[in-house]
């Protein structure tokens, strides 16, 4: 491309004249301006590599949605103090797991001070916010943000290496040394480069959510929060069998309720997610916290919940993946964490792409270290520990069977029936295990699977 | 024409002007407080001003004229400049000026970047609560022409435009507009997709930042924020000896008698003008 005046690329032996086709815009593309990317973006600028950062909204973060919890403390080495700027609605002080039948809920729910103090533990975040306060460090540090842009194909040269990718813009073809795709769920840059083996729907969830407005005082009052604290909650048993669960989060004067649901099941199950919604906003659990709430926001997205196993290659010729593209994120029922793997992984491509440009060489082979260092941190030692959650949480005992199960027992614990006399905690549970069918096989073995990945 | 690929000097040919307002797109209303909140990240041109630029890239390649565009405003709106650069624009001013400036003032603002333009085009009004009157008193700062509110606009000769514009009754007239002339057209062509060289040549492009105009600086007041208010219509206050009733009837108006509201239909401009003329002076507007 002519005369772009942009940082120049730092020599160019990669997808540039050694194979006849000229010189390449920059040194790396990144597509997807979401928290992968502009970490990417980030790592790469700073290692003073000229970086396209390509988003197809109008600003980053204008087309994105997630639940709304993001866990900062990834940020910690590329943005010290993050915390002091970031544009966070509420720190997360309060986290509950809570069990749900139509009739019962029990919730375990921790609170603490410690995590209302810097560093933090995690923070709600519009995405709005966040995405566009993250890509706007890496234009700080000298990417090219470019909004309003489509990738809609990879660019190959003449001998079938990756040398950019083609967008929707008039004479819209970019040149770049690598690529890194993070496009989000369901990244058609990966899947067109071949890196993803099979595409299986069972490997997806689909989430709606809705953002209610409420006075910042209700919010306080209802779920006893103070100051900027602030309350998530994590639900299983809250889809009418369908796996899956639900969510409940506080912003500073709006609250998000949400479900996330199996694709496969929800088919199967011939309900509408949104009535499914519904029926959990209409709860006595959580009625009381959305009462009065006017809606600010609907929306939907798919989950790439299948973890480890599912992850595609990470790296081809001249390309990398990172984030939701590469399936990282992690769905542990008590926890549903994407944007700090996503970060994590962008940063780690953006760093391993920058030594590959070192090198002169954007090959599979030199790309290498994007596997080493996600191996080494949190991102892969994390989904690798977890790798049987995600089967379990979706399974029909976790769904199904479980919440009834132990919603039943804590019932009979509390439940004072005098004249009756207390039948004591192993009665209660082998005539709670009879009423839902829960065979002591099952409950041992997934126990052994959750004590192994959470132990 | 791909205006940021042509290296020339924007005056060293004739040129065509767009006014471009930074106004947003969406507002929020909270629906607890009743407050009103704007996003930056979702403003820039409106449809009006954008349907503007689309026809000043046409004139200029149709012409082989340079295009300049301008907006009176805060460093908020040189995105949008940026944006008119990517898409043909070959050099961009902004004026610095508070929002909410009084239409002359704009106006004199504008006419200090966009003076030396043989065509203008603006937007037939800005989305937040513009009257559409910058263009009028644009044209007259400059002593041009002016057709407002146009449905459409083409080039026909170098300089000159035909435009439609909308009448009473569903029909339209068709004007022949010699430069020069500020035009001010409604919401309706697209504008073009910026190629994507020009989007990242556009980013680091030189943009000329101009002083807050004089009328301005002497002035202070005619930029102050005030809330809108229809102009109150002015009413002889009733004698004190009519009766309540009466004097009710007399400042409301009602079961006086009424003359339907007139349309002017000629095609004679001067026989127009005195039909209008005749009318406020009846009505007591002017003397
Ligand atoms: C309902 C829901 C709840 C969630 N809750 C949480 C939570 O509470 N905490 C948490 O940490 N994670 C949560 N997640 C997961 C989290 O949102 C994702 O893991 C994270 O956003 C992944 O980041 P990413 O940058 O990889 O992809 P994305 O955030 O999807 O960003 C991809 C970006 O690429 C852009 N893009 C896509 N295709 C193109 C293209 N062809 N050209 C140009 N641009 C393109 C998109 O516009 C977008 O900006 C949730 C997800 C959902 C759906």
């Amino acid at each position: 491309m002519p005369d772009v005046a942009v940082k120049p690329t730092t020599g160019d032996t990669t997808g540039g004249s050694r194979d006849g086709t000229p010189p390449a815009a920059f040194d790396a593309i990144v597509v997807g301006a979401g928290p992968a990317g502009a970490a990417a973006a980030l790592t790469l600028a700073r290692a003073g590599k000229s970086v396209a950062l390509l988003e197809r909204g109008i600003f980053p973060g204008a087309k994105n949605m997630y639940g709304g919890v993001v866990y900062g403390r990834v940020l910690d080495h590329l943005v010290p103090n993050w915390w002091q700027d970031v544009p966070y609605q509420r720190w997360v002080s309060r986290r509950a797991t809570m069990l749900m039948t139509p009739t019962q809920s029990l919730t375990i729910d921790y609170r603490s001070d410690r995590w209302i103090e810097a560093p933090y533990n995690g923070m709600t975040a519009y995405r709005a916010d966040f995405d566009a306060w993250l890509a706007a460090k890496a234009e700080e540090a000298g990417a090219t943000l470019v909004c309003s842009t489509t990738a809609t194909s990879l660019l190959r040269g003449a001998d079938g290496r990756i040398r950019g990718v083609s967008t929707d813009r008039p004479d819209g073809d970019l040149t770049a040394r690598v690529v890194i795709a993070c496009d989000g769920v369901n990244s058609f840059l990966a899947k067109s480069a071949g890196l993803y083996q099979a595409f299986d729907p069972s490997n997806f969830t689909v989430a709606v959510k809705e953002v209610l407005r409420l006075p910042r005082e209700v919010i306080d009052e209802r779920c006893r929060l103070t100051g900027d604290e602030g309350l998530d909650i994590e639900i299983v048993g809250c889809t009418a069998g369908i796996p899956g669960g639900g969510f409940f989060y506080t912003n500073r004067d709006s609250v998000a309720v949400g479900i996330v649901v199996s694709v496969i099941g929800l088919a199967a199950a011939r309900v509408r997610p949104e009535k499914l919604l519904a029926d959990l906003k209409k709860h006595p659990s959580i009625a009381p916290l959305v009462r009065d709430g006017e809606l600010l926001e609907y929306s939907a997205h798919t989950i790439p919940e299948g973890g480890y196993d599912v992850m595609p290659e990470l790296v081809g010729d001249r390309l990398l993946i990172a984030g939701d593209a590469a399936a990282m994120c992690l769905a542990a029922g008590i926890w549903l964490e994407g944007v700090n793997f996503a970060i994590g992984s962008g940063a780690a491509a953006g760093e391993a792409a920058a030594e590959a440009l070192d090198q002169g060489d954007a090959s599979v082979a030199a790309l290498a270290g994007y596997r080493r260092r996600i191996e080494a941190n949190f991102v892969l030692a994390d989904h690798r520990k977890f790798r049987r959650v995600p089967h379990l949480i979706m399974s029909e005992r976790v769904q199904r069977q479980y919440p009834p199960f132990v919603c039943d027992i804590v019932e009979k614990m509390f439940t004072v029936d005098n004249p009756t006399p207390k039948l004591g905690l192993r009665r209660w549970a082998n005539d709670a295990r009879r009423t839902h069918g829960v065979r002591l096989r099952d409950l041992l073995r997934d126990g052994a699977v959750g004590l192994r990945s959470f132990g | 024409m791909s205006g940021a690929d042509t290296a020339t000097t924007p005056q060293s040919r004739p040129s065509v002007g767009v006014a471009l307002k930074f106004v947003p797109l969406r507002v929020e209303v909270n629906p607890l407080t009743g407050m009103v909140s704007a996003d930056d990240r979702l403003a820039g041109a409106s449809p009006a001003d954008e349907a503007a630029l689309e026809y000043g890239l046409r004139f200029a390649e149709a012409w082989g004229w340079d295009l300049l565009v301008a907006s009176a405003g805060d460093h908020r709106c040189e995105p949008m400049l940026r944006a008119a650069m990517a898409a043909g624009a070959n050099a961009a001013i902004r004026v610095v000026l508070p929002t909410d400036t009084a239409a002359p003032v704009v106006a004199a603002a504008l006419a200090e970047a966009l003076g030396d333009c043989l065509v203008l085009l603006c937007g037939d009004y800005s989305l937040d609560r513009g009257t559409g009157s910058v263009p009028a008193y644009l044209a007259a700062q400059l002593g041009a022409a002016q057709a407002l509110g146009l449905v459409s606009v083409a080039a026909v000769g170098e300089g000159t435009v035909e435009g439609e514009r909308r009448l009473d009754g569903g029909r339209r007239e068709r004007l022949r507009i010699p430069a020069p002339a500020v035009l001010s057209v409604e919401a309706g062509v697209r504008l073009r997709r910026a190629p994507l060289p020009a989007v990242l040549r556009a980013r680091s492009a030189p943009l000329q930042v101009l002083p807050t105009p004089v009328p301005y600086a002497i002035d202070p007041a005619a930029g102050t924020r005030r809330p809108y208010r229809p102009r109150p219509k002015a009413l002889p206050s009733p004698a004190a000896t009519m009766s309540a009733r009466d004097r009710v009837l007399m400042l409301t108006g009602a079961l006086s008698e009424r003359r339907t509201p007139a349309a002017v239909r000629t095609n004679d401009p001067v026989q127009a003008a005195d039909i209008v003329l005749t009318f406020l002076r009846e009505r007591g507007y002017i003397s």
